[in-house]
């Protein structure tokens, strides 16, 4: 058994095809007639960046945009007009076209890869990819074409290009094993956003697997079998069709509506970073956005992103979830989420300090720009605004109240939006939890954000290996913060959702169900996985499991008894 | 000959996209355009000398256009470094 890192899960059986590297080799000559020679070098390139454009086009369908952008890239160096200069340069002194476009690209292959920065480093392998490409239709040489493998194919590389991965056809791909290669390498997310088995960095493997042969590819684990005997293949079998199982059974869940076991209906929406992720959460089956968190528009950018410009990415979520909802956090940095432009001072403790809505409330014409915005973009969608980090009501009323200048002062400029837009607050501090009663008169709706309601309930800072031991939240004081927040929100007719992980959380959805909650806002993979798991729990069920686990002490207890319950 | 300084701002520094982008839009005027960093000079029409110049978020550039139209290639040239290439 070949070991490697699984970078793609799942298990791919199938034979293989050995992407072996063509031999590049060719006796240099010198040319006399150097007008035909450049010529003939430009037809290449012309040739190549035709080839490219049409594997961009492809990879835009099956992978999305950003991972076409890398073979536009790949024009962009080939087109260099340095490069170009320099290659006409040296064919102009008698240079075949082969060897001066191949030591221009050496020249700058050795370049990059002396840096000692790793995102040049990387470079390289583009430019070796460009290189060996227009090498090969210089030289005529006719490639295995992926594009053409068989069904039930796996493939074996020793490096998988990006114009390799541009050719796959995800139908007869079902492995892919390569000698280089790791987690963050191009070739692993695009295996991942295919749903290829994948294993990379498996030393000698082009030694190791012969064309044609067998191989199972265990992307969970990281192995790789060639020829198998007879149980292995018996066994991966089954595990894939068992895994192939698992995943058809959550299909089955997919385009319903999320109920539990003895019918009641909960909302199911996910958490996104970037408004194209909203069409992801629809991809995932989500039932809209519970937190779509803004700060992405804030960082790599120079300065506060203009009115405009935020408008336009709020709206374009909103018109992709087409009606569903899409709950939108003003701005929350500081803690551990520095934006230079801003110029927040260093803090002895940034996560008790200047952060989310405490630098919002002081810095109001940013925090109207962004209020503006949102305000705008809910004439295009059914969007509410979310208000971070809130530890008391006049947080919650000054907000509000900004939300209401800027009503009248688009009311007053003939600027559409949603008159009914709801505001409500994430109740992520220990303080939010113990006043919820209040807060819950003037929010329209509370979502718990249990991973920094954990850490600040237990004091405890979870990256801190020393204390991370208390984070967890399961901790009954935790819980009794959830279980309260959730009940005022009951008790003042708001809906309560929560968008930390604990929502995905099989050990906590039953409490969750039980508590009351109304909305769970997830990861998008994770969407059919609860949906599948709020079903298995009846309300009466789930009421006995949370009544047990109130009546335990400890986070140890709560956690083992859990366990015999899931 | 115009110049202006300035600090590369998008978190990845100059990677493939911003340098493809760069170039192309320098590549548009016909001046010299040259982005001095770490006392070396680089052709900013060229995606691989931008690429080679190992510019980082944070890093402290002067751009320099030098010919016909360099008012235009400077100004767009500093709209893209500023606004962070969009990322």
């Amino acid at each position: 058994m070949l070991k490697g890192i699984g970078v793609s899960d799942g298990i791919g059986i199938g034979n293989a095809l050995l992407i072996e590297e063509h031999s590049l080799e060719y006796t240099p000559k010198a040319v006399e007639n150097t007008e035909a020679e450049i010529n003939r070098f430009n037809e290449a390139v012309d040739t190549f960046c035709k080839n490219t454009k049409k594997q961009a086009e492809a990879l835009k369908a099956s992978a999305g945009e950003k991972e076409a952008e890398i073979m536009i890239g790949h024009i962009s160096i080939v087109k260099d007009p340095y490069l170009l200069g320099e290659i006409e340069k040296l064919i102009s002194k008698g240079q075949c076209a082969e060897s001066a476009f191949e030591s221009m690209c050496d020249t700058f292959i050795s370049i990059f890869s002396s840096t000692d920065d790793e995102v040049t480093k990387q470079r390289a392998a583009d430019v070796r990819d460009v290189k060996a490409e227009v090498l090969k239709i210089l030289l005529g040489i006719n490639d295995v074409k992926i594009s053409k493998a068989p069904k039930k194919t796996i493939l074996v590389a020793k490096e998988l290009t990006p114009s390799m991965t541009a050719e796959i056809n995800k139908e007869n791909i079902v492995g892919i094993v390569t000698e280089t290669g790791s987690n963050t390498s191009h070739s692993a997310i695009l295996a991942k956003v295919l749903e290829i088995p994948a294993v990379m960095s498996v030393p000698g493997v082009m030694e190791q697997i012969k064309n044609g042969d067998t191989v199972i590819v265990d992307g969970n684990k990281g192995d790789v079998l060639s020829s198998p005997d007879k149980a292995q293949l018996e066994s991966y079998t089954a595990r894939s069709k068992q895994l192939l199982q698992e995943r058809r059974e959550l299909e089955k869940f997919r385009g319903k509506i999320t109920v539990s076991g003895d019918g009641e209906r909960f909302e199911l929406v996910c958490n996104i970073g970037k408004p194209e992720d909203a069409a992801q959460a629809l991809e995932f089956d989500g039932e809209g956005v519970g937190l779509f968190r803004t700060e992405f528009l804030f960082m790599d950018k120079t300065s506060v992103p203009s009115e405009e410009e935020q408008f336009k990415e709020y709206k374009k979520a909103a018109l992709i979830l087409k009606g569903k909802p899409l709950i939108i956090r003003t701005l929350d940095i500081g803690g551990d989420k520095d934006i230079p432009y801003l110029g927040l001072a260093k803090e002895e403790n940034p996560f008790m300090g200047f952060r989310a809505i405490r630098y919002c409330l002081k810095n109001r014409e940013l925090f109207k720009l962004q209020l503006r915005a949102i305000l705008r973009a809910s004439a295009f969608g059914n969007i509410s605004i979310m208000f971070p980090l809130i530890t008391c009501v006049e947080e919650l009323r000054e907000s509000k109240a900004l939300v209401e200048e800027i009503k009248s002062e688009l009311r007053s400029e003939k600027i559409d939006f949603d008159e009914n837009i709801k505001t409500g607050i994430m109740v992520e501090t220990a303080a939010a939890g113990v006043i919820a009663d209040v807060l819950a008169k003037e929010s329209d709706f509370f979502s718990i954000g249990t991973n920094d309601l954990t850490g600040y309930t237990m004091a405890c800072d979870r990256g801190n290996s020393d204390v991370s031991y208390l984070y967890s939240a399961l901790q009954p004081s935790v819980l009794r913060m959830i279980k309260r927040t959730i009940a005022c929100g009951k008790k003042n007719n708001i809906p309560v959702g929560m968008c930390g992980e604990a929502a995905a959380d099989p050990m906590m959805i039953p409490l969750l169900i039980s508590f009351g909650l109304s909305e769970f806002s997830v990861s998008a993979p994770s969407v059919l996985k609860v949906r599948k798991c709020i079903s298995n729990w009846s309300k009466q069920k789930a009421d006995e499991v949370a009544e047990k686990v109130m009546s335990l002490d400890t986070k140890q207890d709560i956690y083992e008894y859990l366990k015999t319950v899931i | 000959m115009v110049s202006k300084s300035l600090t590369i701002l998008n978190a990845q520094g100059f990677h493939m996209r911003p340098a493809s982008v760069f170039a192309g839009a320098m590549a548009k005027y016909p001046c010299s355009v040259t982005i001095k960093f770490k006392g070396n000079n680089y052709d900013a029409k060229s995606t691989l000398n931008l690429i080679v110049a190992c510019m980082k978020c944070g890093s402290e550039i002067e751009l320099v256009c030098d010919g016909n139209q360099e008012n235009e290639a400077l100004a767009q040239g500093v709209q893209l470094i500023e606004s962070g290439f969009g990322e």
